[in-house]
């Protein structure tokens, strides 16, 4: 310690203040020492955005942010495409909000409803192969995800004794239109483990009336428990801290490993926390925008329905 | 630079005056691939054209209004230049010429924003690159014949091409050194961030201080993008070149991903030039060839291209110009804009999006197939 403080001090006493890497890499006498460091061969986010904002340049004025809207708590649940992507590296602005207008566009044709990991749905989308060039599939709805035109959901259903599962792109043009036929959560983010249950649990009749959820009430959440067949599995569940899953009945061993694998502190990793979401001020500007256009284009569709009930009468 | 060169040896085994040897008989091969793998960082000396570019300290103490009174003072000198209007005493606007099949137009300096997918009308999902032109101009040009004379010229370019250095990102003057400002003197733009040349043709010479922008292509042109790919640092053999590796137990200790042997015995004689093996990663120019622009954003300066194998991170530059493909280059029946695109060209009002025919543009009615169509 003494050495090194002794190392630092005539330093300090001759340039008057703190030595940083860069400094110190500078006093290196190799000639070319610059060259050989490490460097980045792309931009940093907020220099360009700095660049975009510049007075230098002549790039065209963001539109202002809306803050008027009475956005509700849960809306983002609602709409989490909507959100910046979790891979901070890959986030621009500009990109989302080209994005963004896509959706929005798309939204405006076709009718995407409320949706959540456990909800039941029927969605048909055009298939060239098929006799009647349309296909109709009903199921539970088993994952969701994704981010701005690449988002998702997947779709589980037993048809004649066998599992079938359909991954459907949310803004693909094919999708002709989604429909809930019943709105409620579960409480695990995915049911994977669907594969594993016996096939009573993910079964599902096409021709299912939708049960309608009565206007104002919260979205239901099925609190049920399934019981999982026995191993061997697909994936091993008991690593996963799942809340839907009746007693797996294993032996001792699997959750002696199984606390050993875990990995509790992620829960507090507030770094981890603070690259995979956004800061709520952004995160509450795009949720109003995302209102206000939801607002605009409903006014519109209303307008376009009672036009088309007048031309009939 | 290597013409010289070459004379030099000439002279030395001929034992001749260096004058003596005629320079423009030399016929120059350029060498093959290079099977040379780069394993670490190399430092090479500064080429003679470099100048550098950051000053070392910026310790003026300036009060904030100083400061404030500089940044304005900088403002006004280079707004007014940023709609050039051409002024009787400079000289006019250069000769525009026509576009022909030997033509090479200047590229453009875009940044990479981002892969997102599309969808054409047949509801066939691909996906496209985003990438944008910010604050693109000319700073400066160098016909054939000075440019032969430079230090940067290659003997197999011949004396077809000229150079166009093109800019993106302005900056504030005040962090780069004198000698760096004055590069932007002749085309009276602020100084920027990013510089790179292209090799033009003389009839498509530009003027320094044009902006180039989107419109620069149309849509259903074709491109080629060239950036540095990223930078994976020194990397092991599975992951530089794929190999295996070995078992991870069943006995294997410490090879578990390693390359094994390095060369075959008898005959084949040792090591072989050119041996896969541990170095650095990545951090190289590549060159994506042949993308197709599907979509056009005039009011951001947006391409969509196809692929996602644009080299480079999000927000790398990227180094966009005609396609050298022969049969999807521009066609001198159908030419692009010559030798860029000037807002007096315009005949229609500019839309702020245009798409390719069979992109599917998102305000349309869902995809359906007809009947008997398959």
């Amino acid at each position: 310690m003494a050495s090194y403080s002794r190392r630092i001090l005539p330093c300090f006493w001759k340039t008057t203040k703190l030595l940083t890497f860069e400094d110190s890499a500078r006093r290196v006498p190799c000639r070319y020492h610059q060259e050989l460091l490490p460097t980045r061969n792309y931009l940093l986010p907020e220099t360009v955005e700095e660049h975009r904002k510049s007075e230098l340049s002549k790039h065209p004025e963001l539109p202002p942010s809306i803050t008027s809207e009475n956005v509700p708590a849960d809306f983002r649940f609602v709409y989490p495409e909507f959100l910046p992507d979790p891979q901070y590296d890959r986030r621009d602005s500009i990109r989302e909000r080209l994005e963004r207008e896509d959706m929005y566009r798309r939204r405006a044709v076709i009718d995407i409803p409320e949706f959540y990991v456990g909800s039941i749905m029927a969605v048909t989308v055009s298939d060239q192969y098929s006799p009647n060039k349309e296909n109709r599939f009903v199921g539970i709805c088993i994952d969701r995800g994704g981010v701005g035109l690449r988002a998702f959901f997947i779709l589980r259903n037993v048809v004649d004794g066998q599992g079938i599962e359909i991954m459907y792109e949310m803004y693909n043009p094919t999708l002709q239109s989604i429909q809930v036929l019943k709105l409620e959560k579960r409480v695990d983010d995915k049911l994977y483990y669907l594969r594993d249950a016996p096939q009573e649990y993910s079964t599902f009749p096409f021709d299912m009336d939708p049960i309608p959820v009565p206007k104002g009430s919260t979205v239901p959440v099925n609190k049920m428990k399934v019981q999982l067949n026995p191993r061997p599995w697909l994936e091993r569940w008991e690593r996963q801290d799942l809340q839907g899953v009746e007693d797996l009945k294993l032996e001792q061993r699997f959750y002696d490993k199984a606390a050993k694998v875990a990995k509790p502190w992620e829960k507090y990793d507030l770094m981890k926390w603070y690259r995979e979401n956004t800061n709520e001020e952004e995160r509450d500007s795009i949720m109003q925008e995302v209102h206000q256009r939801k607002r605009l284009t409903d006014i519109e569709k209303s307008k376009r329905k009672t036009k088309l009930a007048e031309r009939k009468r | 630079m290597a013409a010289p060169r070459i004379g030099n040896v000439l002279c030395r085994i001929s034992n001749c005056n260096f004058t003596s040897v005629l320079l423009e008989k030399i016929n120059y091969s350029r060498s093959s691939t290079c099977l040379l793998q780069i394993r670490h960082r190399q430092a090479f000396p500064p080429a003679a054209w470099y100048v550098k570019r950051k000053t070392t300290d910026l310790d003026e103490n300036l009060t904030k209004e100083n400061e404030e009174f500089l940044d304005d003072v900088m403002k006004d000198v280079y707004r007014k230049r940023l709609d050039r209007v051409f002024s009787p005493l400079e000289d006019g606007p250069w000769k525009r010429n026509e576009y022909n099949r030997y033509t090479r137009r200047t590229g453009v300096l875009a940044i990479k924003i981002g892969v997102v997918p599309q969808w054409t009308k047949e509801g066939k999902r691909f996906t496209t690159t985003m990438l944008q032109i910010i604050d693109n101009h000319v700073i400066r040009y160098t016909p054939p014949e000075k440019f032969m004379k430079s230090a940067g010229w290659k003997p197999w370019w011949g004396n077809k091409y000229g150079v166009a250095v093109v800019g993106a990102l302005s900056t504030n003057p005040r962090i780069y050194t004198k000698e760096y400002n004055n590069l932007f003197m002749e085309s009276g733009v602020p100084p920027k961030k990013k510089l790179t040349r292209f090799l033009i043709t003389e009839n498509a010479a530009v003027q320094p201080g044009t902006p180039l922008n989107a419109m620069h292509y149309r849509v259903g042109d074709v491109v080629d993008c060239s950036a540095k790919t990223k930078d994976y640092g020194f990397q092991g053999v599975v992951k530089r070149w794929g190999m295996k590796g070995m078992p991870k137990s069943h006995g294997v200790t410490k090879t578990h991903r390693r390359m094994g042997t390095t060369a075959g015995g008898k005959f084949k004689g040792g090591i072989w030039k050119g041996k896969k093996m541990p170095g650095l990663m990545g951090n190289r120019w590549r060159t994506a060839r042949g993308l197709k622009i599907w979509r056009v954003n005039t009011k951001y300066n947006v391409l969509y291209v196809t692929g996602q194998n644009v080299p480079g991170n999000t927000h790398g530059f990227v180094r966009v110009m005609d396609t050298k493909l022969p049969l999807r280059k521009p066609a001198p029946d159908n030419p692009p804009p010559m030798p860029t695109w000037y807002p007096e060209d315009a005949t229609e009002p500019i839309e702020e999006e245009y798409f390719d025919k069979d992109l599917f543009q998102f305000t349309e009615e869902s995809v359906k197939f007809a009947e008997g169509k398959k």
